[in-house]
């Protein structure tokens, strides 16, 4: 995979798992402010690397075709492909 | 419902294919405490759940337990795409294979079927808690028995971080225990059912 596109990936991939680790703390914890605040930092990181990830190199999920003629959710490998990571 | 997201949750890429690793790791994919029984077990047992904070925590390890069973199915392809067939015959991996070719079906190390009687959905808030907590002890077994067959790095290491994954489930599954002793009757936590008797 070009470097770019693993780097940004794996960027997108720690923000994302910071968001889940929170949130299942969130669950059993709801007023704890200091999780809530962390929770909010990371989600924030991950709309805007999400975003900048399926602009430049494709769809990462069904809502992310960003090409304007043509479908290209099936051009990117799928995810268990060495390739894709 | 559930969506879709095109990556792993954690990276898996493995530069040798070795089917030796591939016949053990499957259990983690259709064995007794793989990621297949996690996931059933946490998505079915949320239903009759009376407390928002206990469904939450269900709901959202259920689907992180998703996220592993396709960790490991990237871990079994990886490890198994391009075998030829010697290469298949000389790890004993063809007794699999002339089942599945290089499909990956779920099922345990010893080849049984993956089979929804691992899983425990009893209702009674308490009994499937404690499933719980031992469900992700015995994952956790399973991924350090794991790592004393398996050398690769490539390998070891989404290993590790799906070991490390149960500590955390099983510390979340802790807290939803105290929170539903917490609402319990203090002198007999087994007075009542919160999941079907009415208050």
């Amino acid at each position: 995979m070009n470097e770019n596109r693993c780097d940004l990936l794996r960027k997108v991939q720690a923000e994302d798992f910071a968001v889940y680790e929170t949130v299942l703390y969130l669950d059993t914890h709801p007023f704890d402010r200091k999780a809530f605040e962390y929770y909010a930092d990371h989600r924030n990181n991950v709309t805007r690397l999400r975003s900048e990830y399926s602009g430049r190199f494709g769809p990462l999920t069904i809502y992310d075709n960003t090409d304007p003629g043509a479908w290209n959710w099936v051009d990117t490998p799928f995810p268990w492909e060495k390739e894709a990571n | 419902m559930w969506i879709y997201d095109k990556k792993l949750q954690y990276p898996v890429k493995i530069k040798t294919p070795n089917a030796n690793a591939a016949k053990v790791i499957v259990s983690q994919l259709g064995g007794a405490d793989g990621e297949l029984a996690a996931s059933m077990r946490y998505l079915h047992q949320r239903y009759s759940v009376p407390y928002g904070e206990i469904v939450g925590t269900l709901t959202d390890i259920g689907t992180e337990e998703l996220a592993h069973l396709e960790i490991i199915a990237a871990i079994l392809y990886q490890l198994t795409k391009g075998l030829s067939v010697d290469e298949i015959k000389r790890a004993g991996y063809d007794t699999t294979f002339v089942d599945h070719t290089l499909g990956l079906y779920p099922a345990s190390a010893a080849g049984v079927p993956f089979d929804m009687k691992y899983v425990g959905v009893k209702g009674d808030l308490i009994a499937d808690l404690n499933e719980d907590l031992a469900a992700e002890q015995k994952a956790r077994v399973t991924y350090d028995n794991i790592l004393r067959l398996v050398d690769d790095p490539d390998v070891r290491d989404p290993i590790k971080y799906l070991r490390e994954r149960e500590l955390v489930h099983y510390q979340r599954f802790g807290d939803s225990l105290r929170i539903a002793q917490e609402r319990l009757d203090a002198k007999n936590f087994y007075a009542f059912n919160p999941s079907f008797d009415r208050k």
